[in-house]
């Protein structure tokens, strides 16, 4: 197999072929990491939720309630002030969601879904609903419509800045999609050509390629552990760019 | 000129400013592109994406730079208020 087809077929998702009778369902390796994921997710959340007697089960609601009130203080209130309150769960689902599943890839045999432009966008609309709904519904219908249109500007150029505004509100929604994708995608990218310089070499000279290992896992552990780092910082790029451009849309005057 | 000291958030701003210059740019030439090939026109409508995106990433860069301009001389409206 190639180089560039072994980085995709690692990277690229893929139909897993499952019928159901005559039906085949559409379900991908990306689609059943995702449904991991979520049950994951929703099993640390239950768990997370309970008080209970043993040492494990306080530390994990303390660690819990610790969590909500880093994104209360640290992302929500500063971005969209106290009138993001409400959309704090979104916020938790959503940073907890992402990182997640930047973590699964970096598990033998799991998927990065979010090096799917697919579920990044889908990420990005959520985000961008939420940025419209904000708008609605503190300023209103025909408010929020007039919020793109900032203050003092001549009646003339009105029907330049509109369009200008509307589009920069669709090019942040995109910029959140194209943003950890493109991290994602180009991590995982490394790792895994890191690990085949070794194979490449292998293929010239048996012993080169076994001297090429030492330098290649070095270099393959600290992009690992750089991966680490990335995936937190994603997790919380994403949704402190989401409470900072719901905040400018709440408090535009 | 002074620049900074930049909050965390400001860093994620200022960083997020490059992408959304360079989206703007492949969006509207992509959206130019399009049009040429709908209308016939090719290359006057991608070219005009390429100056229209451009002009767009350059409005998005000011703006955000006015916006923390302005937030910095409130803060230092309010520590001034604060220490009198």
């Amino acid at each position: 197999m190639e180089v560039s087809e072994t980085i995709a077929h690692h990277i690229l998702d893929h139909d897993l072929g499952i019928m159901l009778g005559a039906w085949h369902l559409p379900i991908t390796a990306h689609t059943l990491t995702m449904f991991g994921i979520s049950v994951v997710l929703l099993v640390v959340c239950i768990l997370m939720s309970r008080t209970g007697k043993s040492v494990f089960m306080r530390l994990l609601h303390t660690l819990g309630e610790e969590y909500v009130a880093f994104m209360r203080d640290g992302i929500v209130i500063p971005g969209m002030g106290i009138e993001g309150k409400p959309f704090l769960s979104y916020f938790c689902t959503l940073f907890l969601f992402i990182l997640f599943s930047n973590l699964a890839g970096l598990i033998p045999q799991m998927k990065t879904i979010t090096s799917n432009i697919a579920v990044t966008g889908a990420l990005a609309l959520c985000s961008g609903a939420l940025i419209v709904y904000c708008g609605v519904k503190f300023h209103g219908g025909w408010g929020f419509v007039k919020t793109f249109v900032p203050g003092g500007t001549p009646w003339w150029l009105v029907p330049l800045i509109f369009p200008l505004e509307v589009i920069s509100l669709i090019i942040r929604v995109c910029v959140l999609a194209i943003r950890l994708f493109a991290n994602m995608l180009s991590g995982h990218m490394v790792l895994l050509s890191l690990l085949l310089i070794i194979f490449i070499i292998g293929q010239m000279s048996k012993i080169a390629g076994a001297g090429s290992a030492v330098p290649a896992m070095g270099l393959e552990i600290f992009m690992t552990l750089l991966e680490l780092l990335v995936a937190f910082l994603q997790a919380y790029v994403f949704t402190l760019l989401t409470s900072i451009y719901a905040g400018l849309v709440i408090h535009s005057h | 000129m002074r620049l900074g000291p930049f909050t965390p958030r400001d860093h994620v701003v200022i960083t997020t400013l490059g992408l959304e210059f360079a989206v703007a740019v492949g969006l509207c030439t992509a959206g130019g592109f399009l049009a040429d090939k709908k209308l016939g026109s090719t290359p006057w409508l991608s070219i005009g994406g390429v100056f229209v995106g451009f002009a767009l990433g350059m409005y998005m860069v000011v703006k955000e730079a006015k916006r923390m301009e302005r937030a910095e001389a409130e803060q230092k409206d309010d520590k001034k208020n604060g220490s009198i």
